[in-house]
């Protein structure tokens, strides 16, 4: 083995220099010079045990490592993919039970038309209705509204970690502005509005859960697109003239979100999911009826 | 070829016990690891050198992995626990290096 070279300056360095090449344990070195002293007896009785055993443990040691990383490892991964893939096996089985419910409807609804085909204007009063619940897909002209957040993250002044922008800076619209737009068109004359493709009813809510506004509990995501059946000039002219509009107009130049809304001849908007349906019925006949029963004064002691 | 067969039954133990590690050996396990390294690269080392002492080894070894320990419990109680472990790493690691290219002077004479 070669001798370093000698060093002579900081000895931060030398430290470091003599790490680097001195790489070999120097009891190695100090027991051959020590045998090379004394020449007899090149191996000692204890040699070969003592080899064994510090193998022995060096393999112990690497293999429990491994083992122990390993196991601590996939399992923390299995139970990430397990749950992905719960939550996307759930996610088809909805899926395929909501094309069985649309299968199922149509067929409803074909029967339904069958047996209302003699009865005249029951069949055209149920379509209204059906029109007015949005439970049918409906077709029209109308307006196009479309919300967008910030196409560049704004830079983020608050706290958070460097090179992070909190979610609330890069999607500042919430369901507040989502629904400020609906309610307008609704008051300005719309007959059916969808947003994102989900149609709403008279049921719907528009909510904000987990930085994700909710559409009828459906999560969306931006760009908020808002379409709205009906009138389309007077609903746009009314639209224009709203103060909704006005003040998404100044946001634009403001926040740099995005708020355009243009006519549209033709707009093809999907039926909402069938809702359920309650109804109220008369409480049965054993329940005190407060029409006929005359409450009876009971004796209290 | 006895340091092998040693090793191969280390192994196998290590596989077959299948000892669980307690939570409070954790943070020396990695440490451990590294020493066990620098003392195999080290011992192969000095095995192609022509000097090697199966005491040194051994003794190399475990002293290895307590003074590593050592290091980082230290380092944990004194609140640079992180830290610490890293030197003791980068140390070793460049002493494994060095070893690895011995090694490969060695057999490879290049």
């Amino acid at each position: 083995m070669s001798t370093p070279p000698p060093y002579s300056g900081n000895p931060a360095t030398s430290l470091l220099v003599d790490l680097v090449t001195n790489t070999l344990d120097p009891g190695y070195a100090e027991a051959a010079a020590r045998r090379a002293e004394r020449p007899g007896s090149p191996q000692r009785w204890y040699d070969r045990p003592v080899l064994a055993l510090g193998c022995l443990l060096v393999g112990f040691v690497l293999v429990i490592a491994y083992l122990h990383t390993n196991r601590a490892a996939p399992a923390a991964a299995r139970i990430t993919s397990d749950l992905a893939g719960r939550v996307r096996s759930a996610q088809a089985t909805a899926a395929a039970l909501g094309r069985t419910a649309d299968g199922l409807d149509a067929t409803v609804k074909q029967q339904r038309n069958a047996a209302l085909s003699g009865a005249g204007g029951l069949s055209a009063a149920l379509s209204a209705e059906e029109l007015a619940a949005g439970a049918v897909a409906v077709t029209g002209p109308g307006v196009v509204v479309t919300l967008t957040d910030p196409p560049t993250p704004t830079a983020s002044a608050a706290g958070g970690r460097a090179g992070t922008t909190p979610l609330s800076a890069t999607h500042i619209l919430t369901d507040r502005d989502v629904r400020s737009v609906v309610n307008e068109l609704w008051s300005d004359g719309a007959e059916a509005i969808s947003v994102n493709n989900i149609r709403l009813t008279s049921t719907s809510a528009i909510r904000f859960a987990g930085q994700a506004v909710l559409v009828d509990f459906e999560p969306i995501i931006g760009p908020y697109q808002i379409r709205a059946i009906g009138d389309s000039g007077s609903l746009i002219t009314r639209f224009v003239q709203s103060a909704v509009a006005s003040r998404y107009q100044t946001l634009t130049s403001a926040d740099g979100i995005g708020f355009t809304f243009s006519e549209s001849s033709k707009l093809n908007l999907p039926a909402s999911e069938a809702p359920d349906l309650r109804y109220a019925t008369a409480p049965s006949s054993t329940a005190p009826r407060p029409t006929t029963a005359v409450p009876t004064p009971t004796p209290t002691r | 070829m006895i340091a092998a067969l040693a090793l191969a039954l280390g192994v196998l133990a290590g596989v077959l016990l299948h000892p669980t590690v307690p939570t409070w050996m954790e943070p020396y396990l990695p440490i451990a690891v590294v020493a066990a390294l620098d003392a195999v690269f080290g011992g192969v080392r000095a095995r192609l050198d022509g000097i090697f002492v199966a005491k040194v080894f051994v003794v190399s070894f475990v002293s290895n992995i307590v003074v590593a320990a050592l290091i980082v419990f230290l380092g944990d109680k004194l609140g640079v626990g992180g830290q610490l472990s890293t030197a003791v790493v980068v140390v070793l690691g460049i002493r494994i290096f060095g070893n690895a290219a011995a090694i490969r002077r060695h057999l490879f004479r290049a």
